[in-house]
C-alpha cells in the first residue's frame, strides 16, 4: 500500500527511537527483550495497518513477539480507523499550546498510566494518581536510576487491574467512534434527566400526567411522527408512568379524601397530585386550565429530548466521520488568506488518505472558502 | 528541544501508542519510560520528516471550515486533490491539523 520510501522512512523512525531510547531503558533497569518487544510489537501493528510493507530485515526479531498475548494486539486495532480512536488524546493529553486536539472529555479520564506525566504540566486529574503519587513522583524520569523492578511491579499490582477497566471503556468507545463520548455523555445526562423527571413523577407530578398522558397519547399517536419514531422507549415510559400512577393514584386519592371538597373534581380530571392548598382554592377554575399545562410539558420533553440525542448523534457522526477517514498532520510555515481565497504553505507532514500513508517535505494548499 | 505531539496520531505513532500501551498494561514497561519513548518517538519523526521527506505536495479544496487555536490551524477541506511527483489523489473530505513551525525553531 505504502509506498518504498514511506516504510523506509517510518523503519528508519523506529530504529531511531529504538536506539536513542535503549540506553535510557538499560539503565532503568530494563532488560534488552523489552525493547525487542518494543520493536516487534511496533513492526508488527504498522505491517497489519500496511504502514510498513515488504520485509523488514529484523523479522527474526519480530518473531520473538509471538510470546506476548496476541488478542490484545488484533482485538482493538482497525487499521484504516486508527485516526478514530481517542486512545492518544487520552492517554498523552495533548500540551495546550502545541495541540490541536481536543481536550479529553470529561468522561474519560487519562489513563491513569500515564498521568504521572514528566512532560510539563498535568492538568487532568485522576483519581488513582493520588494513590500512586507517593512512589511514583519519586521514581520519575529524572533519577538515572528506577527502583528495582520488583517492589514497583508489587506497588502496581492491584492498580494495574484499575488501569485495565478503564483501557477496555476507552476501547468501547474506541470501537464506536471518536464522538461517541459526547454524544454518550448526553445520553447519559439525558436517562438521569429522565430518572429525576420520574422521581418528580413520585412526588406528585404522576397523576397529572395519566390524566393528561392518557389522553394526549392517545391524540398525539395517529398525529406526532416523533412518538411513532419513538413508540418503543415513550411506551416503556408510559407503561412505567402508569404503574407508578396506579400507586399514585391510590395515594393521590387519599389527599383529595381529606379535603372532601374536590373528589367529584378528582374524579373528573384523574389528577390528585396538586397540592391540597390547589384544591381549596376556587376549585373549577384551577381545575380546567392544568390539562393544558401539564400537556404542554408532557408532550414536549420526553420526545424532545431524545430527538435531540438522536440529531446530535446523527450530526456528528456524519460530520466528523469522514474528516477523520483522512487526516494530515503537518506543520504550518505561513497562512494568508485575500477574501475567499486562503493559502498556506506546510512542512514535515504526514497524510493519511485513502487508507495509504505520504509524507511530504512541503506542502502548498489553495482553498476556497 | 520542543517537540510536538502532533505525529502521534499518525499511523506509526498510533502503533507505537498502542504498544507502549499494551507493555505498560503487562508491566514490561513503567509508564515513565514508556512516556519517554513517545518523546523520542515525537522527535525522530520531526526529524525524519525534516531530512528524510523530500517531497512536494500541492492541495486544493473548498475549504469547510478553519480554526486557529492554541497556534494550531485546523482546516476541514471538501473534495480535495492532492498533487505529488508520483500520484494525485482525490478526498471528499479531509482535515488538515497544522502546527506552528516557529515554534519548534525557538
Amino acid at each position: 500500500m505504502a509506498t518504498p520510501s514511506v516504510s523506509a522512512v517510518y523503519i528508519h523512525v523506529i530504529d531511531d527511537v529504538l536506539s536513542k531510547v535503549r540506553e535510557d531503558l538499560i539503565n532503568s533497569g530494563a532488560s534488552d527483550s523489552v525493547l525487542t518487544e518494543l520493536q516487534a510489537l511496533w513492526e508488527m501493528k504498522m505491517m497489519q495497518c500496511g504502514a510498513i510493507t515488504g520485509t523488514i530485515e529484523r523479522s527474526s526479531a519480530s518473531k520473538t513477539a509471538g510470546v506476548t498475548p496476541v488478542h490484545d494486539l488484533n482485538v482493538p486495532y482497525e487499521g484504516p480507523e486508527e485516526y478514530e480512536t481517542p486512545t492518544a488524546e487520552i492517554l498523552f493529553p495533548p500540551t495546550p499550546l502545541q495541540t490541536p486536539i481536543q481536550t479529553p472529555l470529561p468522561g474519560n479520564v487519562d489513563h491513569p498510566m500515564y498521568s504521572s506525566s514528566p512532560m510539563g504540566p498535568n492538568d487532568y486529574p485522576t483519581p488513582v494518581n493520588d494513590m500512586r503519587n507517593g512512589g511514583d513522583v519519586k521514581g520519575g524520569r529524572p533519577s538515572p536510576y528506577m527502583q528495582p523492578p520488583s517492589p514497583w511491579m508489587t506497588q502496581r499490582s492491584p492498580l494495574g487491574v484499575d488501569v485495565n477497566v478503564a483501557y477496555v471503556e476507552g476501547r468501547e468507545e474506541v470501537d464506536r467512534g471518536a464522538n461517541q463520548p459526547t454524544t454518550q455523555d448526553f445520553f447519559s445526562s439525558g436517562k438521569r434527566k429522565r430518572d429525576d423527571y420520574a422521581l418528580n413523577f413520585q412526588d406528585g407530578f404522576i397523576p397529572q400526567q395519566d390524566g393528561a398522558g392518557d389522553v394526549t397519547l392517545e391524540i398525539f399517536l395517529p398525529e406526532g411522527n416523533e412518538l411513532k419514531q419513538f413508540s418503543a422507549s415513550s411506551s416503556g415510559v408510559a407503561a412505567n408512568a402508569e404503574t407508578v400512577s396506579l400507586q399514585d393514584k391510590k395515594s393521590a386519592s387519599r389527599i383529595p379524601q381529606l379535603d372532601g371538597t374536590n373528589d367529584a373534581f378528582d374524579d373528573m380530571f384523574l389528577q390528585g397530585g396538586n397540592t391540597p392548598a390547589d384544591h381549596r382554592v376556587a376549585t373549577p377554575s384551577v381545575g380546567t386550565p392544568k390539562p393544558s399545562t401539564d400537556a404542554v410539558p408532557e408532550d414536549d420533553e420526553p420526545p424532545l429530548n431524545e430527538d435531540d440525542d438522536d440529531d446530535l448523534d446523527d450530526l456528528e457522526q456524519g460530520e466528523e466521520e469522514p474528516n477523520t477517514h483522512h487526516l494530515i498532520l503537518a506543520q504550518f510555515d505561513k497562512v494568508t488568506r485575500t477574501k475567499s481565497r486562503w493559502k498556506c504553505t506546510l512542512k514535515d507532514g504526514i497524510m493519511h488518505l485513502n487508507n495509504r500513508d505520504i509524507l511530504f517535505n512541503k506542502a502548498t494548499g489553495e482553498f476556497e472558502f | 528541544m520542543a517537540t510536538f505531539e502532533l505525529y502521534r496520531r499518525s499511523t506509526i505513532g498510533m502503533c507505537l501508542t498502542e504498544t507502549l500501551d499494551e507493555m505498560v498494561s503487562n508491566g514490561t514497561l513503567s509508564p515513565e519510560l514508556a512516556i519517554q519513548v513517545l518523546v523520542q518517538f515525537d522527535k525522530s519523526m520531526t526529524e525524519a520528516l525534516e531530512s528524510q521527506v523530500k517531497s512536494k505536495v500541492s492541495i486544493k479544496g473548498h475549504l469547510h471550515t478553519y480554526r486557529f487555536c492554541d497556534n494550531v490551524w485546523t482546516f476541514i477541506l471538501q473534495d480535495a486533490t492532492f498533487k505529488n511527483e508520483e500520484c494525485q489523489e482525490l478526498v471528499k473530505s479531509v482535515k488538515i491539523v497544522a502546527c506552528d513551525s516557529k515554534l519548534l525553531t525557538q
